[in-house]
């Protein structure tokens, strides 16, 4: 034990006294966030400037109905190809064209004669808008047409909101708020994901830096290869544990600050304020529904998994890094097997994005017991409340997965940290890892 | 009973996968001697090393030091310098240092003595806080022996010592050996250069094919495989011998000096030789022929195959 502490000890010391380690730390944090809401801001606003489209309307129905101020529309008269001309002519975006439509006729609800001229293909999105905006023009002269005055129309509508509760096994019913959980789970299970990628290749790098180097027999004639696998292994893991929990300490007190500055919270009350100072303003009422909301997932429960299946994934991934990182004489060699151990993590994330849609599939549930896939898709099933059996079951698989590639490693790892320039292929691993010590 | 041998291996075999490594080889380690394993490159040597430094585990056959087997504990008596060595090369000689006296087992404060002590020994105590990256190959060669021997081994393991270690340094360090011995230090050198280790070893275990073909002292070998042969360096001609000598080679040096390899008979007296050359020639020069280790190990081998 003593052994693996020190290995441990050098493994963290000689990365955590880095600059890089701290600069990393520090900006991860900053540029992660900044990162993720540009690409939402661009996604949301588009180019942000606004486009300019003709509308070649033979109908008529159309006119002054576009409301939509991402565009600015033109509304041109001729012929299609007259139309399609001066949009070139004009150097616009394209041109919408509407031919004549009888709405008379009630024995056809289908328009499939109306067409975009662009230069280039708009994409799925862009399309669905212009037919959701075109349907409701349409529906909407339709109905008056049936004879029904537009206040008819307005009470004939309906607009649904879905609350969702969950009950916990006392029966209680606590209202929650699926698109929270869908960030809180994304979030999670994203981390584990980038963890292990960035940890996983610092094992190998570092067990390879160990052969090449050439130092490794020097260590294993006072260290067992076994202790300076996990030596190593635990060692890196701490690194990787201490920039989270700075990032956990520096987003708590980034959130509690903003928290103070943005809404009222305990320490508010506490410091005497009136209530009508109190009244709230929008973002105000925002941040006190985030904060009630906040209460509605299971925090504890998840934070304690996070940690948990954090642990569990970096072990069993990092001992399989490990391994990799011994059998071969460079990261060049290193190719040919990264690609088994990356494509279930691969496989999680992709799956990620479906488990925090539906996060009770049959998929889901089965991706989240299977150790090498169910760190990252439990943490995005969580949020939305998982059975507890289903939660003991996963944990217990994931204990016996990592002892598991621990042990497959580490009967690889010792053969293999000794031996150099040798040509290994799948075969030479499974003669070491049968081979006696 | 105080034990005589450090080192005792008996009947040790070991194999990987089809290759057979070592095959039933047993050797003595006398205390305080230096010790020579010789063999040729995959002979085995290696594979004996570590089994001793309990990297590997022998397949059959058990090892004693100081008459105990084997455990965990005696890797803090032993020092060993692989033939594949190096150093971390981003960290500080003196934390390297202290990493790898820990890792043996010092404490902490003995360490850092220990690493004062042998830094100014080799001169290298302005270097302690420096990366290994930027010091010369002769000075990292020096740091790995200070590694090997901080912890002050009885038994010092050396494998393939003298290679890539440049003159200055591999005396330097013969000079350390000695002096370690003679404070009470038993060395295992490994080479397949036999030549380099012949004149420093007390003892010697040859390894062929995984298997050890012979042992003993280097003073009993060599005059076991004493050939009876002399070299004469003489002036003029030489008149013809008795029948109990044989002349087997001559060769012309310069202008009337020759050299001759005469065979004799066993338990001859070399003045028998000597005083009938006397009145056949003008003698110059007159040498018992000994077969050196590497000679020895050939006609070994020779005459396994025949």
């Amino acid at each position: 034990m003593k052994q693996i502490f020190l290995v441990l000890k050098r493994e963290y010391l000689t990365r955590v006294k880095k600059k890089s380690f701290l600069v990393a730390t520090l900006l991860i944090p900053l540029i992660f966030p900044a990162l993720i809401f540009g690409i939402i801001y661009l996604g949301t606003r588009e180019s942000g400037d606004i486009k300019e489209l003709h509308v070649l309307d033979e109908s008529g129905y159309f006119t002054d109905k576009f409301t939509d101020d991402s565009y600015s529309y033109e509304f041109v008269e001729g012929t299609l190809d007259e139309a399609i001309a001066g949009v070139q002519e004009a150097g616009v975006y394209g041109l919408l064209h509407i031919p004549e439509l009888n709405l008379a006729d009630t024995s056809t609800t289908r328009y499939d004669n109306i067409g975009f001229y662009s230069e280039t293909n708009p994409g799925p999105q862009v399309q669905g808008r212009f037919e959701g905006a075109i349907r409701k023009v349409l529906e909407d002269v339709k109905l008056q047409q049936s004879g029904l005055n537009a206040q008819v129309i307005e009470s004939l509508k309906a607009r649904v909101s879905l609350n969702t509760f969950n009950f916990s096994d006392s029966g209680e019913a606590k209202e929650s708020d699926s698109g929270l959980s869908f960030g809180v789970g994304y979030v999670f299970g994203f981390l584990i994901y980038m963890f292990i990628f960035i940890y996983g290749s610092q094992i190998m790098q570092s067990v390879l830096d160990e052969k090449t180097s050439r130092i490794v027999e020097v260590i294993v004639s006072s260290v067992r290869p076994f202790q300076l696998m996990m030596g190593k292994v635990l060692g890196v893991g701490s690194v990787g544990f201490t920039q989270l929990l700075i990032w956990i300490t520096l987003m708590v007190t980034l959130t509690t600050v903003g928290f103070n500055v943005l809404g009222p919270s305990g320490e508010m009350m506490a410091s005497g304020m009136s209530p009508e100072a109190m009244e709230l303003s929008g973002t105000e009422a925002q941040v006190v529904e985030v904060q009630n909301m906040l209460g509605t997932i299971p925090v504890a429960k998840i934070v304690i998994s996070f940690l948990f299946y954090f642990i569990g994934a970096y072990l069993l991934y990092g001992a399989l890094y490990a391994a990799v990182g011994s059998a071969v004489d460079s990261l060049q060699d290193a190719q040919q097997f990264m690609l088994p151990i990356m494509l279930p993590i691969i496989v999680s994330i992709i799956a990620l994005m479906f488990v925090i849609q539906d996060p009770h599939s049959n998929m889901a549930v089965w991706l989240s017991m299977i150790p090498f896939t169910s760190p990252i898709v439990m943490m995005g099933r969580l949020p939305f409340g998982v059975p507890t059996w289903q939660l003991i079951v996963s944990m217990i698989l994931l204990i016996g997965g990592f002892i598991g590639t621990i042990w497959i490693a580490g009967r690889i790892y010792r053969i293999g940290i000794l031996m150099y320039g040798v040509k290994v292929n799948w075969k030479t691993l499974k003669v070491w890892f049968t081979m006696k010590v | 009973m105080t034990n005589v041998n450090i080192l005792e291996a008996n009947h040790v075999s070991k194999s990987y996968a089809a290759h057979k490594a070592l095959d039933d080889v047993s050797i003595t380690i006398p205390k305080q001697s230096i010790f020579g394993l010789l063999g040729p490159n995959g002979a085995g040597k290696t594979t004996l090393i570590r089994i001793i430094n309990q990297i590997i585990m022998a397949d059959q056959g058990e090892i004693l030091i100081n008459g105990e087997k084997l455990k965990p504990e005696h890797i803090r008596i032993i020092g060993y310098l692989p033939e594949e060595r190096g150093l971390y090369k981003k960290m500080k000689v003196g934390e390297q240092l202290m990493y790898l006296a820990q890792l043996k087992g010092l404490s902490k404060s003995e360490a850092k003595k220990r690493i004062k002590h042998w830094l100014d020994k080799l001169g290298l105590y302005e270097w302690a806080g420096k990366k290994v990256e930027d010091l010369s190959k002769g000075m990292a060669q020096k740091i790995q022996f200070i590694a090997t021997v901080m912890h002050e081994p009885d038994l010092l393991i050396l494998d393939e010592p003298f290679s890539g270690f440049d003159p200055v340094n591999a005396n330097l360090i013969k000079d350390e050996i000695f002096e370690l011995r003679e404070k009470g230090s038993t060395v295992i050198f490994s080479t397949h250069r036999m030549e380099s280790v012949e004149q420093l070893c007390d003892d010697i275990a040859m390894i062929n094919k995984s298997q050890k073909i012979l042992d003993g002292t280097k003073k009993d070998i060599k005059n076991s495989y004493k050939s009876h042969k002399y070299q004469v360096d003489y002036k003029g001609a030489l008149g013809p011998l008795s029948s109990q000598f044989s002349v087997l080679d001559t060769t012309t040096v310069e202008d009337d000096y020759s050299q001759a390899v005469i065979q004799t008979q066993k338990g001859q007296n070399p003045n028998e030789l000597l005083s009938e050359l006397i009145t056949k020639t003008e003698v110059h020069g007159f040498m018992e022929i000994i077969p050196s280790i590497n000679d020895i190990f050939i006609t070994i081998v020779e005459e396994g195959k025949s």
